[in-house]
């Protein structure tokens, strides 16, 4: 494949086809001279020569770098000599010549027709010299084919984890060796898809489809060889990683391992909350809890105790971070625009609670905008229970410290993470939630070979604090990671990592958002455009963008869907009732 | 492999000497079309007799036969190893013979009877009538060697069916109908048309009866062209030029009583249906592909369309880089608007006169052209001979659209078809062509380095070289040459 300028043999040639061609037409020209301005002193006669002579070589080169080598290609190759001519003819006759000359190139058909001569000749030369190029190809051998690459042992990387961190990396890594496999890279995540994580509340509450946030692993690193499979545990004296991929086991051997497993969500044993609350870290989860949310309302709308139907149309997170209060303020927005279809409990009063263990919403924004949050969310009927910690969960709800119970029909838990249980399993220094505590550079200290990105990494970002486990962290920690890695590998020492963080986006549901730029702030509906304008396109891949874009149009047109596709167990209690016998 | 295919890879092995043979032959019949232009023409016989130092016709009527026989020895060489199909032989001889009007009419024959080269306007304004007839020749030439002396059933495209006829004469009557309709609209351009001999119903039957017989001939020549839509559209507009040649410039004086129209005050006074006859051939080569693609859709069942990324993605993954190819060729387009001031003009079209908001439009339009550049032709761009040729040849065909027709049309004028219209609209073909050649060569860039998630660098390498091979055994290093060539020379032959 040519498109760029030929160097060697080649560059050689299309200069002496260019340097004969020009001769021939600087001298079948001598004598002609064009009586457009400037062209009869630069272009023909003697000096005319001379500018063939001179300008001829680096259009043959050209040329040659234009066309391809080899049989059957002399027509093409004839039929773009001529078009450089033209080309040549535009710039060089119409419009540098009268510069040189101190006139001012006006391209009209008038100077045109004047200059015509240097047209045939500019043309003719294209022609003469792409004949020339392909005599001499014919007459010189072409460079023999390279010989193919010795195969040799190469350097195997293994990314345990598909997330934002383990994605990236992999990335960065084929972009690092874009022609060739210097490297041989196996990335391990139990989804094929990277989840886009700042859309999964949009999913839970039904704006978006679920799987028009998963971008798969396969499409961004294409040149990595991807398993689909978990992670078991890590050989590290024998620098193995045991992977479970379905029906079998691999043992994938590594020169260098990154951890990049992200976290789960922890219930901190609290009794009850594993069986009784939903969780949203997968598009399972997500999935669950907006059919869980739909589901409550089909049974309140059946439901004749007073009592009971509140506590299904009560709905509890507990967690005021992001995730928490994204969560919820989207939920309220499902329920708000679907209740129409349930006839029982449109008139009833829906109950959003927000139990938070501090004193504030949004610890990752200014205290102003989580006052915003905080003043806009209870505007739209969310109580929230600041100070207020969870002491465990029932089958009716949620019981918190101090003996008091909030009777519910959905709970949803984002209050806690952790490492994932294969990270805490090695036995490296631990920081908060069970990530592994590297140094700046990424790297696991006293274990060259070990890296660790993402939530897993406990990662300084000076001497009090640490990279916070957020996306666009987690992105520049894999191409940071990818180029440590590679400098390892070339013999150098890696960078230590820095980066400070853009800001931060929370969307509170109905057109309306926080956002912290750079120190400046955004709330409202400019702060949502730009939630939506930002993540839209910092979500991968085109085809889910049109998906997603098409997503919110739908949603602005249309109500949302309460199809519960894949829940075909009906509510325990509908099968206790007596069937009515049909009149 | 098919008896066809097999017979086709066979030509491909055959000596020279036969291709040279059988090139003679065909040189001959087309010879002789040419040489009867002559004795209609009149006083160019004497003129090549003269090579031989003789001054009668019969003499140089020897003479042209012997040099059009050589000369096609030359093109069945040339042409030995490219797909022998009429359609693309049709491109190829008109290159050809436009090759050999610049190499023997302005270059050798001079030198032979001992005077400078006529490289200047005035030796070819006054070779005008040669350089027709060297299409003609070409042309000719090229079916007899397709059609008339070629061996078995040389290429393995499938043959052209009643239904494609069909569907070729809807288009060519259609497109005649646009044409006849907007000269019959503008009495200057129908005046400058050539057209205008008879009554109004004369002029539509018969102009519609030729498109007809033009789609037929179009659906015959090309039954099933590789290539994608933007290599349709530029063939189309060459096939209506060498229709304009044919029909405007020959049958329709002859008819007519009138000679051959292909002196140079002749050719000027029909100058208004060379623009409108090439887009005419663009429109049809359209209707035709989007019948085809529309039948295709409902009735054919292809399993290969699902092995396709889709669509969508595919545009999608076009429009961005061609846009910011579009963007790179308008800033070289802009360098001319600005020196013959041009933006308030472009202005116009948003109705305002600023500079400022003709840029702002002008910009607009150039991203606009490059992603259809990038859509249309995203798949025929496989080097950078192709991307450079491209572009030009969609430059060129936008100042046909564009320049001529769209720009005043939307300005509230009649379009500049006529002489005096192409003669002020030169600037504008220059800018075209340097936006086509920015437009190619960025784009050019931008794609060669890109290629679907799933598909490996040597896969991509692969197709792409499968596609070079492709081109190369077409007409498209012709239809380059060609369009291109027609682009800036014919205008400079009849403006001024």
């Amino acid at each position: 494949m040519r498109g760029r300028l030929p160097a060697g043999p080649r560059a050689l040639a299309g200069a002496g086809a260019g340097l004969i061609a020009g001769a021939l037409i600087g001298t079948l020209r001598t004598g002609q001279a064009d009586p457009a301005p400037g062209v009869a002193e630069l272009s023909a006669g003697g000096t005319g020569l001379l500018a063939w002579l001179l300008i001829g070589p680096a259009l043959g080169i050209v040329l040659a770098g234009l066309v391809s080598r080899g049989p059957g290609t002399a027509p093409a190759t004839a039929a773009t000599g001529v078009l450089l001519g033209l080309l040549v003819w535009l710039t060089w006759s119409l419009t540098l010549v009268p510069l040189l000359a101190g006139e001012e190139p006006r391209w009209s058909a008038e100077l045109a027709v004047q200059a015509y001569g240097e047209l045939v000749a500019a043309t003719m030369f294209g022609g003469l010299a792409a004949v020339i190029l392909v005599a001499l190809d014919a007459i010189v051998p072409a460079p023999p084919a390279r010989p193919p690459e010795v195969q040799r042992e190469r350097p195997r990387i293994v990314i345990l984890g598909g997330g934002f961190a383990g994605v990236s990396a992999a990335r960065r890594l084929e972009s690092l060796a874009p022609r060739s496999s210097r490297w041989d890279v196996t990335l391990v995540s139990r989804t094929n898809y990277l989840l886009f994580t700042p859309m999964l509340a949009e999913v839970a509450s039904g704006a978006i489809e679920a799987q028009h946030i998963g971008a798969p692993v396969r499409a961004a690193c294409p040149r990595t060889r991807f398993v689909r499979g978990e992670a078991l545990d890590v050989d590290l004296d024998q620098r193995c990683v045991r992977v479970g991929a379905g029906h079998r086991q691999l043992e994938l051997a590594y020169d260098h391992l990154v951890l990049a497993l992200g976290s789960e969500p922890t219930h901190r044993d609290l009794p009850g909350l594993a069986e009784h609350t939903l969780t949203l870290k997968s598009l399972a989860d997500a999935t669950a809890v907006r059919n869980h949310a739909i589901a409550q309302l089909e049974a309140a709308n059946g439901e004749e105790d007073a009592e009971e139907r509140r506590r299904l149309l009560t709905f509890v997170v507990i967690g005021g971070g992001f995730a928490g209060t994204e969560l919820l303020a989207e939920l309220r927005d499902l329920v708000a625009k679907i209740v129409r279809f349930f006839p029982d409990v449109r008139g009833e009063a829906m109950r959003y609670v927000l139990v938070h263990s501090r004193e504030r919403i949004l610890p990752e924004v200014s205290p102003s905008l989580a006052d915003f949050a905080l003043g806009r969310l209870r505007e739209r009927g969310i109580e929230f229970r600041l100070g207020a910690r969870v002491a465990g969960a029932t089958e009716r709800g949620l019981l918190l410290e101090g003996g008091e119970s909030i009777d519910a029909g959905t709970v949803v838990w984002t209050a806690g993470n952790q490492a994932s249980r294969v990270v805490q399993a090695l036995p490296f220094e631990k920081g908060p939630a069970g990530a592994v505590k590297v140094d700046t550079t990424l790297r696991v200290p006293g274990r060259d070979e070990v890296w660790a990105i993402g939530d897993c990494a406990a990662i300084p970002a000076d001497a009090d604090s640490l990279h916070p486990p957020t996306a666009q962290h987690a992105l520049r920690e894999g191409a940071a990671l990818a180029d440590g890695i590679a400098a390892v590998l070339g013999g150098g020492q890696p960078r230590a990592f820095r980066f400070r963080s853009i800001g931060t986006l929370v969307a509170l549901g109905h057109r309306t958002a926080v956002a912290e730029l750079r120190g400046r702030r955004f709330a409202g509906f400019l702060a949502w455009l730009m939630w939506r304008g930002v993540y839209l396109g910092k979500l991968p891949g085109i085809e889910k963008k049109v998906r997603v874009l098409i997503d919110w149009i739908i949603d602005l047109a249309f109500p949302r869907d309460i199809v519960l596709a894949g829940m075909t167990e009906a509510p325990q209690r509908d099968a206790e009732v007596p069937a009515e016998a049909v009149p | 492999m098919t008896a066809a295919s097999a017979a086709w890879r066979g030509a491909r092995s055959r000596p020279a000497g036969v291709d040279a043979g059988r090139g003679a032959l065909a040189g001959l019949v087309g010879g002789l079309a040419f040489g009867a232009a002559m004795f209609e023409l009149g006083g160019m016989l004497p003129t090549i007799a003269g090579i031989v130092r003789s001054e009668t016709p019969l003499a140089g009527f020897l003479v042209h036969m012997a040099v059009a026989a050589f000369v096609g020895a030359g093109f069945g060489v040339l042409v030995g190893r490219e797909r022998i199909r009429a359609g693309e032989m049709v491109m190829w001889g008109a290159t050809y013979g436009a090759f050999w009007w610049f190499l023997g009419a302005l270059t050798l024959l001079p030198l032979l009877l001992g005077e400078p080269v006529l490289w200047t306007a005035e030796g070819a304004r006054a070779g005008l009538p040669s350089l027709l007839g060297h299409l003609v020749y070409g042309v000719v030439t090229a079916v007899a060697l397709a059609l008339g002396l070629r061996e078995g059933a040389p290429d393995p495209a499938s043959p052209v069916s009643t239904a494609a006829l069909a569907r070729g004469v809807v288009a060519g009557m259609a497109a005649a109908a646009a044409l006849l309709w907007i000269l019959a609209a503008s009495p200057a351009l129908l005046a400058n048309s050539g057209l205008a001999g008879g009554s109004r119903a004369i002029l539509w039957l018969s102009g519609v009866a030729t498109g007809g017989v033009s789609g037929a001939a179009y659906a015959a020549l090309y039954p099933r062209p590789r290539g994608g839509g933007g290599p349709a559209m530029i063939r189309g507009l060459a096939y209506g030029v060498l229709w304009w040649v044919g029909t405007a410039l020959t049958a329709v004086p002859l008819l007519a009583g009138e000679g051959l129209a292909w002196d140079l005050a002749a050719v000027r006074e029909r100058t208004a249906s060379l623009t409108g006859f090439a887009l005419a051939g663009l429109v049809l080569v359209v209707l035709y592909r989007t019948q085809g693609a529309l039948l295709g859709a409902l009735f054919e069942d292809d399993p290969r369309s699902a092995e396709d990324e889709g669509a969508g993605t595919r545009v999608l993954r076009a429009l961005g880089s061609g846009a910011a190819a579009g963007l790179a060729g308008g800033l070289l387009f802009t360098a001319v608007l600005v020196q013959v001031d041009g933006l308030p003009q472009i202005a116009g079209l948003a109705g305002a006169r600023s500079s400022l908001v003709g840029l702002a439009v002008h910009l607009l339009i150039a991203v606009l052209i490059g992603a259809s550049f990038a859509v249309l032709f995203r798949r025929e761009i496989v080097d950078g001979a192709s991307s450079l040729a491209w572009g030009l040849c969609y430059g060129a065909a936008w100042w046909f659209i564009g320049g001529l027709t769209l720009l005043p049309w939307l300005l509230g004028e009649r379009a500049q078809w006529t002489a005096a219209g192409i003669d002020d609209g030169f600037p504008s073909l220059a800018a075209h062509l340097l936006y086509g050649a920015g437009l190619g060569i960025v784009l050019g860039a931008l794609r060669l380095r890109s290629r679907a998630w799933w598909v490996s660098t040597t896969e991509a390498r692969s197709e792409r070289a499968q596609r070079q091979h492709e081109q190369l055994l077409s007409s498209v290093p012709a239809l380059w040459a060609f369009v291109t060539l027609i682009a800036l020379a014919l205008p400079l032959l009849v403006a001024g």
